[in-house]
């Protein structure tokens, strides 16, 4: 069949289109686009068929694993696409990497080289107990997002932009800094014994109950990724949407409650509202998807909290 | 009752647009008047009250967009009126040592005869239903020359309070404390100083941006 690739604008983007075999698939034709135009790798190109004059709605993208044959329009044997280019792609592996990288190194140096001396403050510095286990809790968690990043998390989608390294990147050594400058201060005032334990048992609870909310939605997904939602199930996830958001906020609260910066809250309320925010979207995907409206004998999708009992 | 509600939202933006285009005007008129009379150092004196109550004012728009009443958003709208608070309370009013310089003038009348231009231009939209040409074409037009010194006085003030700042130890909290937080003035200044790097060559083009929307669908209308 032949396939025409034009711009957004109308231009063509592959001058006089593409021949494939009529039971080609949608990657065949990024490849075979990739080949063409050599800068746009497949994970670059979003291909959607035009949209109807005058009808609204979203363009429908093409999946990749998908027929061409099953976009076509009905006995043609031709096909136009529209192609946009979403710019140099990264791995989401290595998004995540160099994200948590940052805070993973940073908190430490603040800890153990004598940074503070640049600040005006000379002379020896008192660690207290509680500064040497926040440091060892929070290089663990970001220690475990790694890992968890490597192996268990399978994606939807393989790739970001390459512009969200930077954005995101900027999100986590920033605060990282930020709080890591309070935590390790020459002038940090301990809160009791028994807040600082009360505080890291607390995060130490929410971070394993974290895991195993990461090892049940990793179960969710077929190992070849052949995406679609499923309504996650067992554990929290019986009561509240994104259980995972919810330890991850909860683990904070229990770092917070052990060391006690306002810097450390400030990073717990901006991170809550990002997490809540894509809660409150994953949660109306998952109730409006048309699998889970509890029609047709479909199951409906159940009631639950979306990220943080009994609020919301 | 949806009729009840819109002439409502008129009769009150009509009235809050023509009660801050007065404030403004008193601005420019008693700055230019102290100008003439006496000189720059009189500037500030003479337009305190008017200034710091008219641009407080602003603090409602911020309302008016979340709320939904206005159009514009809050992103946009944000940015500008924390700088302009910025540099009337916590400049101006907070650093009486920067009060007689002279960007003090060049700063309020740069900012008064914008906000004229724009309180009337949204007053008349407001109260009679349109803006007459010649004030949308000020609107879009004069931030032109406007944007530059008023960013310039406003940039040139902040550096010069720096320094005292730093003396007085305003607005600072130290460590220790059983929050293990710390503010300093002076550094949080430097950051905003820096800010308008970007900030400014942003605000600009969306201004420019803005123009040519506006001016073109006046042109097709």
């Amino acid at each position: 069949m032949k396939v025409t690739v034009v711009s957004r604008s109308g231009r063509e983007v592959v001058k006089g289109g593409i021949d494939l075999k009529d039971s080609a698939k949608v990657a065949d034709l990024q490849e075979a686009i990739h080949a063409r135009t050599k800068k746009y790798y497949p994970s670059r190109q979003r291909l959607t068929l035009p949209l109807q004059p005058g009808k609204g709605g979203k363009p429908v993208v093409l999946s990749p694993k998908a027929s061409l044959s099953e976009y076509c329009e009905k006995g043609s044997g031709s096909l136009t696409v529209v192609f946009k280019d979403l710019g140099p792609q990264v791995y989401y592996s290595t998004l995540f990497f160099f994200e948590y990288l940052g805070p993973l190194i940073i908190y430490p140096m603040f800890y153990y080289l004598p940074v503070y001396k640049f600040f005006g403050y000379e002379g020896e510095r008192v660690i207290h107990p509680v500064q040497t286990y926040a440091m060892y809790y929070w290089c663990f968690h970001y220690f475990k997002r790694i890992m968890e990043t490597f192996f268990v998390h399978r994606f939807s989608h393989a790739t970001s932009p390459l512009s969200n390294v930077f954005r995101n990147c900027a999100y986590y050594w920033t605060f990282g800094a930020y709080i890591a400058y309070y935590c390790n201060h020459p002038l940090y005032t301990p809160v009791s014994d028994l807040q600082m334990k009360i505080g890291f048992g607390f995060g130490i609870l929410c971070q394993i109950a974290n895991f195993y909310c990461h090892i049940l939605l990793r179960n969710l997904r077929n190992p070849s990724g052949s995406g679609g939602y499923q309504i996650p199930r067992g554990f929290l996830f019986n009561i509240v949407t994104c259980a995972n958001y919810t330890t991850e906020i909860y683990q904070w609260i229990g770092f917070n409650i052990a060391t006690q910066t306002v810097a450390g809250y400030i990073f717990l309320v901006v991170a809550a509202s990002i997490m809540t925010n894509w809660a409150l979207g994953k949660h109306s995907r998952l109730k409006k998807a048309s699998l889970f409206d509890g029609k047709d004998g479909r199951p409906k999708y159940p009631r639950r909290w979306v990220i943080f009992p009994p609020f919301l | 009752m949806a009729g009840v509600g819109s002439a409502v939202r008129r009769l009150y933006l009509s009235v809050y647009n023509w009660v801050v285009f007065f404030g403004w005007a008193q601005v420019l008129y008693y700055a230019v008047l102290a100008l003439r009379e006496t000189g720059h150092e009189a500037v500030y004196a003479a337009v305190e009250r008017p200034l710091q109550l008219a641009q407080t004012a602003a603090i409602m728009e911020i309302l008016h967009g979340l709320v939904g009443l206005v159009r514009s958003p809050v992103s946009a709208t944000l940015p500008q009126i924390g700088s302009r608070l910025f540099l009337t309370w916590g400049v101006l009013w907070s650093f009486p040592e920067t009060q007689s310089h002279i960007l003090v003038s060049s700063l309020v009348i740069s900012w008064s005869i914008t906000e004229t231009i724009r309180y009337s231009f949204f007053g008349m939209k407001e109260a009679f239903g349109s803006a007459p040409s010649w004030l949308l074409w000020l609107r879009y037009s004069t931030f032109m020359l406007l944007y530059p010194t008023g960013i310039t006085s406003e940039v040139g003030l902040i550096y010069i309070a720096l320094p005292y700042m730093k003396a007085s130890e305003k607005y600072c909290l130290r460590m220790p404390n059983k929050w293990n937080f710390s503010y300093d003035y002076y550094y949080s200044s430097l950051l905003a100083l820096l800010i308008y790097v970007p900030g400014s060559p942003h605000m600009y083009r969306y201004m420019l941006s803005q123009r040519k929307k506006a001016l073109s669908k006046a042109k097709a209308a």
